[in-house]
């Protein structure tokens, strides 16, 4: 990769919720590193502990025990997309690209400039000036991607980003992040049940045990970047997708 | 949920972890001690600030009783059993009110959510007797039931009415159309309909109402005993202001306090056992 400095390090890590007896291990111990600008998929069975990672790394929880390094020169590295878009219906498309920017005080001026690229980047500039409320489900998903990346995040942390979205759609947006990340300097980490979408979209795809969640295999899909969705029709995709769901099968069914 | 402050060490970010999750019994505990202590504390200040100023004559304590007499004062009263006549008479009144007016405003609330012509037929009439000042429907009560315990019972009731129609109906009209749909398919009862899912959806905000309803209650049967009763806590305040024994005043006002937590306390307990799976109102107690 180059540069010296893993950008992501978890050592040791666990999480635990709740106190004494009714304690429930959700998380690890978990050692993770990651380099700088590597895209890496987190692909386990439901409950697995995967969005508690993404959590910790963004700084809504604490680890129970160990750490996890972000090599930084910034407070606040990372950005993230929720599932349920987590964008602002109060906000117009707009306002909603422009909050991360407004909470960090960049000005009005390059405030709107920013959003107005990424609103473009995305597709969304004819909708800038309309409700979330007005926009389907993949729109609003787009507004939510741009709302993340106009602040420029060092860490890019989604948790099933596509998840309500319809299959078709799911696709589309899968290749437009691709291209997008190709082009950015970020650090992918990126939450999916879709072994596809962490084929396509990974440099990495770790696979996690059920809970408490560990990763239990690490697989390198053989594309080189800058890749596009044409991977999907390579035959390795398909055999390592066949690979990984053996994997998977055996962590996702209850014993 | 508070983010976690940052820690940078050089050009490194490190995730830790914190009191909280490396000693997590102690840190409830302490939490917890720390609530406790400031839940009886403020209060505790407050009252022996009272007191001070009393002693030291910054206030006149003939107007404001300093909290040591008015407790000294109760006592005697509670002791002598002059006290208990009025508690008595003032509990019941809230108590029967309450009752009416809670049955009331929950059929009705409950008929209004899930019936659009009722709706539209009572709607327009109850929102304009809601803001009518229930205290000026007190002449017409004692005009209906004349004197005695008539008047009080229905002034709550009417109180209680409105606040538990109001958020009954709401309640019901926000019932999610996929709760009605699953219970429509499989062929539900109206009855069937009411056990099965309007009652337990629309609970977690009608016991919201109630509880509004249980402190609002209180207030009125202090304000309505003033004017027309010959006994409860209300009359002992007003009374005893009259003959300027403002240390009795205190200790009726007292016992209405004590009295509205008590019993918007025991409404949210009987709301507890009623619904074990709603979250809880309270901030406390979570893990």
């Amino acid at each position: 990769m180059g540069e010296p400095y893993p950008k992501v390090t978890a050592h040791d890590l666990t999480r635990a919720f709740g106190r004494g007896t009714r304690a429930v291990d959700a998380l690890g111990p978990l050692d993770l590193t990651v380099a700088p600008g590597e895209f890496v998929c987190l692909v386990g069975p439901s409950g697995c502990g995967k969005s508690t990672l993404l959590r910790i790394a963004a700084g809504l929880l604490r680890p129970s025990t160990g750490t996890l390094e972000i090599r930084t020169l910034s407070a606040r590295p990372a950005a993230m997309i929720f599932q349920d878009y987590g964008i602002y219906d109060w906000k117009t498309v707009q306002a909603n690209v422009r909050f991360g920017l407004d909470v960090q005080r960049v000005p009005r001026r390059e405030a709107d400039a920013r959003a107005a690229d990424w609103l473009a980047r995305t597709g969304l500039a004819d909708f800038a000036h309309a409700y979330p409320a007005t926009l389907s489900g993949g729109m609003r998903q787009r507004v939510a991607i741009a709302r993340a990346l106009a602040v420029e995040p060092e860490l890019l942390l989604m948790d099933e980003p596509f998840a309500a979205l319809d299959a078709q759609l799911r696709t589309i947006l899968q290749d437009e992040l691709l291209e997008i990340t190709q082009a950015l300097r970020t650090t992918p980490l990126f939450i999916t049940h879709s072994l596809e979408e962490a084929i396509v979209l990974g440099d990495r795809v770790l696979v996690m045990s059920a809970r408490p969640g560990r990763i239990i295999a690490e697989h390198r899909p053989p594309f080189p970047r800058p890749r596009t969705g044409d991977v999907r029709a390579a035959p390795e995709f398909t055999a390592l997708k066949s690979e990984l769901w053996d994997l998977l099968r055996k962590e996702a069914v209850p014993a | 949920m508070t983010t976690v402050a940052p820690e940078t060490t050089g050009s490194v970010l490190v995730r830790r972890p914190g009191p909280r999750e490396l000693h997590p019994a102690r840190t409830h505990r302490r939490r917890r001690a720390l609530e406790l202590s400031l839940a009886a504390a403020v209060p505790l200040l407050l009252v022996l600030l009272w007191q001070l100023a009393a002693v030291q004559g910054w206030i006149d304590d003939r107007v404001y009783p300093a909290p040591s007499t008015i407790l000294a004062d109760g006592w005697d009263r509670a002791t002598a059993g002059e006290l208990w006549p009025d508690v008595w008479a003032t509990t019941q009144r809230v108590l029967a009110g309450y009752a009416v007016g809670t049955a009331a405003g929950y059929l009705l609330g409950l008929l209004m959510g899930s019936l659009s012509l009722v709706r539209a037929a009572l709607e327009p009439l109850l929102d304009a007797l809601y803001v009518v000042p229930k205290l000026a429907l007190l002449p017409v009560f004692l005009n209906m039931f004349g004197l005695g315990e008539g008047p009080q019972v229905a002034l709550v009731a009417a109180t209680v009415f409105f606040f538990v129609w109001i958020s009954t109906m709401s309640a019901v009209m926000a019932v999610p159309d996929g709760h009605r749909d699953a219970g429509r398919v499989f062929g539900a009862s109206p009855w069937q309909m009411f056990r099965h899912v309007l009652l337990p959806a629309s609970l977690p905000a009608v016991l919201v109402g109630a509880r509004i309803a249980a402190g609002v209650a209180v207030l009125v049967i202090v304000a309505s005993e003033q004017i027309a009763a010959t006994d409860g806590l209300g009359h002992l305040i007003f009374d005893s202001r009259a003959l300027f024994q403002n240390d009795v005043m205190f200790v009726g006002i007292v016992c209405v306090a004590v009295l509205g937590v008590l019993f918007s306390e025991l409404v949210r307990f009987v709301g507890r056992l009623l619904t074990p799976w709603a979250p809880r109102d309270r901030g406390r107690g979570q893990s």
